[in-house]
């Protein structure tokens, strides 16, 4: 099954963050949206990928928004952090999804909800922090971990969950020692993404809390979120609601608020 | 989404929000088709991490479960739930429910046809009367203990006393019960509880390969608990008569207990007592004396007489239950495990070894079992995965190593499966001691391969 070797190996293949990105982060982090965008342009996948994404119903725009300076100015410094991030891990996730029935539209819907969601999430708690807001865009990666370090052991996986009920993050705990969020961890590290988004990434595990009240309830929102998500048909149907343990006493204190954020009736 | 399967129980995990758009996804046909073919007393759907859930979602695990039921004969329903979601289903099928609703799983196993718990004394609580009923009659026809509290302040005031209980029974609810007979083991004997009027049906609801795999294991005693018999038609006396040939073959002894003969004919007991069958008033007169039962084979899973020998068949197919072997312990530990010896003998192990051991039995187009024994610290180290945090709990690593053995188990069938091979497992089966694994190997001839894990050897046998 996956050795400790495994995990060293997909670490050390990640890419550094390409040096565009890094510019236009830097940039975004100052401020400077204009040259931000101008920046941008250096890295066309980047360009289309922008497009696309602020062109999608999510998003409310009546006419095509194509402009990289425009779509900077829409999504303003918060915005245009996490959608780099986003872009940043789409560079991550495989061709050809093999464990979960995704693809390249479907994991990129995944994005955009979660990122529409968590900001609504954050309006609610009234937080206004552009690291947190980005925090999100790291929990897509737990994903193409378990993508990648268990395509090859589906059967076996498979084998076990017939007779113990486990979910994948346990598995690689119990073999390894390490989770998908430690593995996020380090994606974070590498990437240089700014230590709250690791933070609050970890606490949506639900297994492992931290020693900061604020982070806990952020994950614990998040947490809630991602099972949502994850209890949407499509994401069903690719496999990813039983990836990871849902851990239902975790997220108890904020259920209520958060049912009523969404406006689903709170029952049973 | 795939039914755990434990104990002969299946049981769906859903995970979140429950609703009819996304149970759907929840299971494809080929998980439909898998549950159709799984071999189960129990189908349910565990409702612990599920967070929401509205009556569309429900209403197709219902069907699902429905359709399987009619065809498998088992008992479907809910378990793991507070009480907001009890309230909830009752609320959704309040003139509808039939299914059954278990508070917990190990309340579930309580009413599992193939029950292997010990005798548990059970608190009961329902505030139905006929719920009451229902529940403390199929508890002690699965041989627990029933104390049913007749009302709410009863129910309370016996709850405080809560160590005087192994189990407290509340919020609980037995929708159509599966028409399997139940069945029980009590040490080394199995109890099998039929009712009312036995004829036809008794070969449908009597699971024929539990009880020939029974046999294969080492079993010898098998009692028929018919205190609630009113009758016995001639169909229902051949396939006793049957069965009782088939378990002479074996060195077996059927017997009935409470069976009365006001409206069965006389003659079928003087004809069945000469096909080997026994008769008791009671219970109690064959399991408290120790003579009679061991007289009768039930002390000991004790050696077959009429052994039945390897096959070249099976021979052939080794390989593939040592692949299946290996691989798993490799999967399971990240560790090699490697292949030291084999030849054709008796099982040769060293009876002060402090070895535990467990053992799966195979049938179908070839049958046998497979049996591991290991030492204390391998067993424990194998079945990390399964066990988590670290244990010393000697339950626990049997249990887990009944997970394990069961794996392999799967794996072997899969294995045969792609030879054409169509075998079936049962029930896993651990011992505690090197003793008690030789009580059913002992005198066997079989394939001892002794392989080494982590610097320690341990012992495949596989065997008819």
């Amino acid at each position: 099954m996956v050795k400790i070797d495994d995990i060293k190996a997909y670490i050390a293949q990640i890419p550094p963050a390409p040096e565009v990105l890094k510019e236009t982060l830097a940039f975004i982090n100052e401020g400077e949206l204009t040259k931000a965008a101008t920046c941008a342009q250096e890295d066309k996948a980047l360009h289309v990928y922008l497009k696309t994404l602020v062109n999608k119903p999510i998003y409310g725009f009546k006419n095509e928004v194509s402009e990289l300076s425009q779509i900077f100015g829409i999504l303003g410094t918060s915005g245009a952090q996490q959608v780099l991030y986003n872009y940043m891990l789409t560079l991550l996730s495989p061709k050809q999804w093999e464990l979960f029935k995704l693809n390249e539209s479907l994991f990129f819907e995944l994005q955009a909800q979660l990122n529409q969601q968590w900001k609504r999430m954050l309006r609610q708690l009234n937080i206004d922090d552009k690291d947190i807001e980005s925090a999100i865009t790291l929990l897509p990666a737990s994903i193409i971990v378990c993508e990648a370090l268990f395509k090859e052991h589906r059967d076996e996986v498979m084998l076990l969950r017939s007779v113990k009920e486990m979910d994948y993050n346990t598995i690689l705990k119990r073999l390894c020692g390490m989770t998908l969020f430690d593995i996020c961890n380090l994606i974070a590290k590498k990437w240089e993404m700014p230590p709250t988004i690791a933070a609050i990434v970890h606490a949506a595990s639900g297994t492992e809390t931290s020693n900061d009240d604020t982070i806990d309830q952020l994950g614990r929102w998040m947490h809630l979120l991602l099972f949502y998500e994850f209890s949407q048909a499509a994401y069903v149907e690719a496999g990813l609601n039983d990836f990871l343990e849902f851990h239902i006493e975790y997220v108890e204190p904020i259920y209520d608020d958060f049912m009523s954020l969404m406006e689903v009736p709170c029952e049973p | 989404m795939r039914a755990v399967v434990k104990n002969r129980i299946g049981i769906f995990h859903p995970q979140g929000f429950l609703d009819g758009t996304n149970v759907p996804m929840l299971l494809s046909l080929e998980d439909i088709q898998a549950t159709e073919k799984l071999d189960v007393d129990m189908l349910l759907v565990s409702l612990k991490k599920v967070i929401f859930f509205n009556k569309n979602g429900l209403d197709v695990f219902v069907k699902l479960l429905s359709n399987i039921r009619s065809k498998l004969h088992v008992v479907i329903g809910f378990c793991d739930y507070d009480t907001k979601k009890y309230l909830a289903i009752s609320k959704f099928y309040e003139n509808d429910l039939n299914f059954s609703l278990f508070q917990t799983q190990k309340i579930a196993m309580l009413f599992a046809a193939s029950n292997k718990e010990d005798s548990k004394k059970v608190l009961v609580y329902n505030p139905e009367a006929s719920q009451r009923s229902s529940i403390a009659i199929e508890l002690f026809d699965n041989g627990h203990h029933p104390v049913i509290a007749q009302s709410l302040k009863e129910f309370e005031e016996k709850k405080q006393n809560a160590d005087a209980f192994d189990v407290i029974v509340e919020e609980t609810f037995l929708g159509l019960f599966g028409q399997k007979i139940a069945t029980r083991v009590r040490g080394n004997a199995i109890i099998y509880s039929v009712s009312n009027y036995l004829d036809a049906e008794i070969s449908d609801s009597f699971n024929i390969a539990y009880h020939n795999n029974s046999l294969n294991v080492g079993f010898r005693l098998f009692i028929f608990d018919a205190y609630k018999v009113v009758s016995m038609n001639i169909h229902a006396f051949n396939f006793f008569s049957k069965l009782a040939s088939a378990a002479a073959e074996y060195n077996a002894t059927l017997c009935f207990v409470g069976l009365t003969f006001e409206k069965t004919p006389e003659s079928f007991k003087n004809d069945l007592e000469d096909s080997g069958i026994m008769f008791f008033d009671k219970m109690e007169e064959i399991l408290e004396n120790k003579e009679l039962l061991e007289e009768l084979g039930g002390s000991s899973a004790a050696v077959i007489k009429s052994k039945r020998t390897l096959n070249k068949v099976l021979v052939n197919e080794l390989p593939r239950f040592i692949d299946a072997t290996v691989s798993t312990i490799e999967m399971m530990t990240n560790a090699k495990a490697s292949k030291e010896g084999a030849s054709v003998q008796d099982i040769n192990i060293d009876k002060n070894s402090k070895h535990i051991a467990s053992s799966i039995g195979f049938y179908g187009d070839l049958d046998g079992m497979v049996a591991l024994s290991f030492p204390h610290s391998i067993a424990k180290k194998t079945c990390e995965l399964l066990l988590g945090e670290a244990t010393d709990s000697d339950e626990e690593i049997l249990d887990a190593l009944a997970e394990f053995v069961n794996i392999i188990g799967g794996r072997v069938k899969s294995l045969l499966l792609e030879k054409n091979i169509n075998v079936n497992i049962t029930l896993p089966r651990t011992y505690t001691s090197i003793d008690a694994l030789l009580q059913v190997v002992e005198g066997k001839k079989g394939v001892q391969v002794d392989l080494n894990f982590d610097g320690e050897n341990f012992i495949f046998f596989l065997t008819r």
